[in-house]
């Protein structure tokens, strides 16, 4: 082991130690889990953490209101499974009844989903025939909101 | 017709590139020029082949062709002509053709180029280009055919253009991004011939750093274009969402970045031979991975995961690339032994491993985070995605100590340097940033990251204009030039030096940018009436009126705002939401900006009442934003700076006066002791 070769370890070491910890910092906050809304309705488990729901809003029950920044929606899974959401933030473009959304927030004590960021998936209509989106949408599912 | 023309010709295409390939490897095994010689045609013809397709797509658009069902899904009569012709990329099938076009062109660029070469490195080379051109030829022919005949009855009208697309960013956004993907695909190939013919000299490293910087031109503007267009278009305020579709276009970015760096010690100090196989390999496969999963719908739809033809088949091609390249470079591993040793940390060398290993990390994170959705769902049988604030946490950090180490690159040398002299040649910078600092934080701007970053990148931004200033001072005591002419000879003397500073400044610039505007922005959301005057940070914004608007193809409800600035400048925002008429079932948020080199207001008609009484506007400041794109340029104009030739030959100076003792190109040698003067030759010929 020469002289460079111990500085670089050490370097080596300290790098290492330093991304570890900052992966661990950015494990915890960053990372949600993100479940269709039957299984969220299923598992009791995550019903106190904060998650992402993804599901089909309803037609019915729907009341929106862009100009006071809310809205108050059933969300629908594939397997029949209906959670009540209320969200409160701009309401984006592509948010209607019968679109695909994803919502993060936590269940409320009341039983309804309280959510603080809405995001749109793509609508169907912005798929092409194979069931592929083209170049803006998976964008604009993360983009419409922070 | 033309849906014939396009056909024929991608199934033209297959067949040139096919023999492209058996030509490059027959010339190969019998080291025949003919048989080279026809591969190049083959490229070529090729290319041809897919400009052919490419035209005719074009003028399917143009002439409202609706029996392409390409055509029908994305183009609609009452467009523009400018989107008319940005549609036809707007898909993925026509995507895909642009890439494959993109590529066949600079293949035939490539292959004139060495039009003189011979032997097994040049037929391997020309034989992996082939190969490429064909793996996209086959895609197109038989998983994305552009030119698919409309299922049903022919629309008398096209479904439209997604109106998110409908923008100037989307034109040339993706033309930009898959021109720098493909312009890998060249520095991989004569890797791939270098590796494959045991060559132990140098020369092929000019080829490979040139195609590779005009690689990192294209995925730079198309990347900061990228990022203009979802700041203007998508209105949530911001440029960078870690979004999947813009992390695989950062991913190849990050490898190119560093293998340009560490190539330079290769050429210089002949070390980081493998490490530099290994990356320029990573930058071609995530190219293609991007490529993948952009285009073949992995991510965006975690949930209904289905294999598609598309999907298969550049799963395939990744493993057959990753694969090659591992058994190849395994193969050559001790023929890639370094030449010398590292000898000092604190060096040049040193720098760029650090930056090196540093942007290995990023993209390692980048990826990780990427494809978390994936792994996670097939490791954990649950889907946990990944946030923005993880690679803002993760990333951020990360990214500050790297812009620390390019902050020192002016003042590093190859070889061993005493520490003491990098922090003597750091004293004024040093002060300089000091003072910068220390007046940011007498302005009220407390933050540890901000003043972190702040000292950092005035630190370079002083470190350049010194040892500039040093340099040409040097100069013109050794030459006895005039002030401009020795600036001018230095610079062009030195583009390769001097185009990566600019480069470096760029950087810096866009670093203050996201400082700036991530730490410091605001946002307010008000609920106004028609005449009401809401207070946003030291603006006021007035509604004056809300109106209908009518476009070409669209019909929009336009706010009136009225901004004054706090020296009492007037001026009038309207931010509006769109109809399409092709899209009636919803709006489309146009926004409307401010800019200055200050700051941005950033104004969003976020909703209003049904008689149009209320209206919910969303208003945020975003200090600094304009530095970002500005950077953009300054980055770009330095790779093509460094890419240029010397623009006065070393002739020229006898046009000068004459002068009492000519001595030639002294302080360059005085000054970077380490630099063999070849080093500061841009290479011209390949």
């Amino acid at each position: 082991m020469n002289h460079v070769r111990i500085k670089l370890t050490i370097g080596a070491i300290a790098l290492a130690v330093s991304v570890a910890l900052l992966a661990f910092a950015g494990v915890r906050q960053g990372l949600v889990y993100f479940l269709p809304v039957d299984e969220f309705l299923a598992d009791t488990s995550r019903h106190n953490d904060r998650v992402r729901l993804h599901g089909t809003v309803s037609d019915a029950n729907f009341e929106a209101n862009p100009s006071l920044l809310s809205a108050h929606f059933d969300l629908l899974g594939e397997a029949g499974g209906r959670i009540r959401v209320r969200y409160a933030g701009v309401l984006p473009d592509m948010f209607k009844a019968g679109n695909d959304v994803v919502v993060e927030g936590r269940l409320a004590e009341d039983g309804e989903f309280s959510a603080d960021t809405l995001m749109t998936k793509c609508a169907s209509k912005y798929e092409s025939t194979d069931g592929q989106a083209p170049h803006a949408d998976p964008r604009t599912a993360q983009g419409a909101q922070r | 017709m033309m849906s014939s023309i396009g056909e024929y010709s991608i199934s033209l295409a297959v067949l040139t590139s096919v023999t492209g390939v058996f030509a490059a490897l027959a010339s190969a095994r019998f080291a025949s020029p003919g048989w080279l010689a026809a591969a190049r045609w083959s490229i070529c013809v090729t290319a041809a082949a897919f400009t052919s397709a490419s035209v005719a797509l074009a003028l399917s658009f143009l002439r409202d062709d609706f029996s392409i069902a390409y055509v029908a899904s994305y183009s609609e009569r009452a467009m523009d002509l400018g989107y008319k012709i940005a549609a036809v990329w707007a898909g993925q099938e026509g995507s895909l053709l642009l890439w494959a076009w993109m590529l066949a062109i600079l293949c035939t660029i490539a292959v004139i180029q060495c039009r003189k070469l011979k032997g097994t490195d040049a037929a391997t080379t020309v034989g992996v280009l082939a190969a490429v051109c064909g793996f996209f030829a086959a895609l197109l022919l038989f998983a994305a055919n552009p030119f698919a005949a409309t299922v049903d009855v022919i629309p008398n009208d096209g479904r439209g253009l997604n109106p998110q697309l409908q923008n100037p960013g989307m034109v040339l956004h993706p033309p930009l991004l898959f021109m720098g993907y493909a312009a890998c695909a060249i520095p991989f190939a004569v890797l791939v011939g270098a590796l494959v013919a045991a060559r132990r000299d140098n020369h092929w490293l000019g080829p490979i750093r040139r195609w590779l910087l005009v690689a990192w031109l294209f995925l730079t503007a198309g990347i900061l274009l990228g990022a203009w267009w979802a700041y203007v278009e998508l209105g949530w305020g911001g440029y960078w969402a870690w979004d999947p579709v813009e992390n695989a276009s950062l991913l190849p970015w990050l490898t190119a970045t560093a293998l340009l760096h560490s190539i330079m010690v290769q050429q210089h100090r002949g070390m980081f031979k493998r490490w530099n196989a290994c990356l320029l390999a990573a930058t071609f496969i995530l190219c293609i991975f991007g490529t993948y999963l952009t285009r073949s719908g992995v991510i965006s739809s975690v949930h209904t995961f289905a294999p598609s033809l598309i999907g298969s088949f550049f799963l395939v091609f990744i493993i057959i690339l990753c694969a090659g390249s591992a058994g190849l470079i395994g193969l050559r591993f001790r023929s890639l032994a370094p030449e010398r040793r590292l000898e000092g940390v604190v060096s040049r060398e040193g720098a760029f491993l650090l930056g090196n290993v540093v942007l290995t990390i990023i993209m390692l994170v980048v990826l990780i985070g990427t494809t978390f959705p994936i792994l996670s769902g097939v490791v954990l049988a649950e889907p946990v995605t990944v946030k923005a604030e993880f690679y803002n946490r993760v990333v951020g950090p990360i990214a500050i100590l790297l812009v620390g180490v390019m902050a020192l690159a002016p003042v590093l040398f190859f070889g061993k340097t005493a520490a003491s002299k990098i922090g003597r040649s750091l004293i004024v910078p040093g002060i300089l940033a000091a003072l910068v600092t220390g007046v940011c934080a007498a302005f009220g701007i407390l933050s540890l990251w901000a003043l972190v970053c702040i000292a950092i990148a005035s630190i370079g931004t002083f470190a350049v204009i010194d040892n500039f200033v040093r340099s040409l001072w040097a100069r013109r005591k050794s030459t006895g030039e005039n002030w401009i002419t020795a600036a001018m000879l230095l610079i062009d003397r030195n583009h390769r030096r001097y185009g990566g500073q600019l480069a470096h400044l760029g950087t810096m610039m866009i670093v203050v940018g996201i400082v700036g505007s991530s730490l410091y922005n605001s946002e307010r959301i008000f609920q106004l009436r028609i005449g009401e005057l809401a207070q946003l940070g030291d603006y006021s914004l007035t509604l004056q009126s809300l109106d209908e608007v009518n476009g070409g193809n669209y019909v929009a409800v336009q706010a009136t705002v009225e901004l004054r600035e706090p020296d009492g400048t007037v001026s009038v925002l309207t931010p509006q939401k769109r109809l399409y008429n092709k899209w009636q079932d919803e709006f489309n948020t146009e926004v409307a900006l401010r800019s200055t080199l200050r700051d941005d207001i950033y104004v969003v008609l976020a909703g209003w009442e049904a008689g149009g009484e209320v209206l919910a506007i969303q208003a945020l400041v975003n200090p600094l934003v304009l530095w970002i794109w500005l950077g953009g340029f300054v980055m770009v104009g330095g790779c093509l700076f460094s890419l240029l030739p010397r623009l006065w030959p070393a002739g020229a100076r006898a046009t000068q006066p004459a002068l009492p003792v000519p001595v030639r190109r002294q302080p360059e040698v005085a000054l970077h002791p380490a630099i063999p003067q070849s080093a500061a030759l841009p290479e011209v010929t390949t």
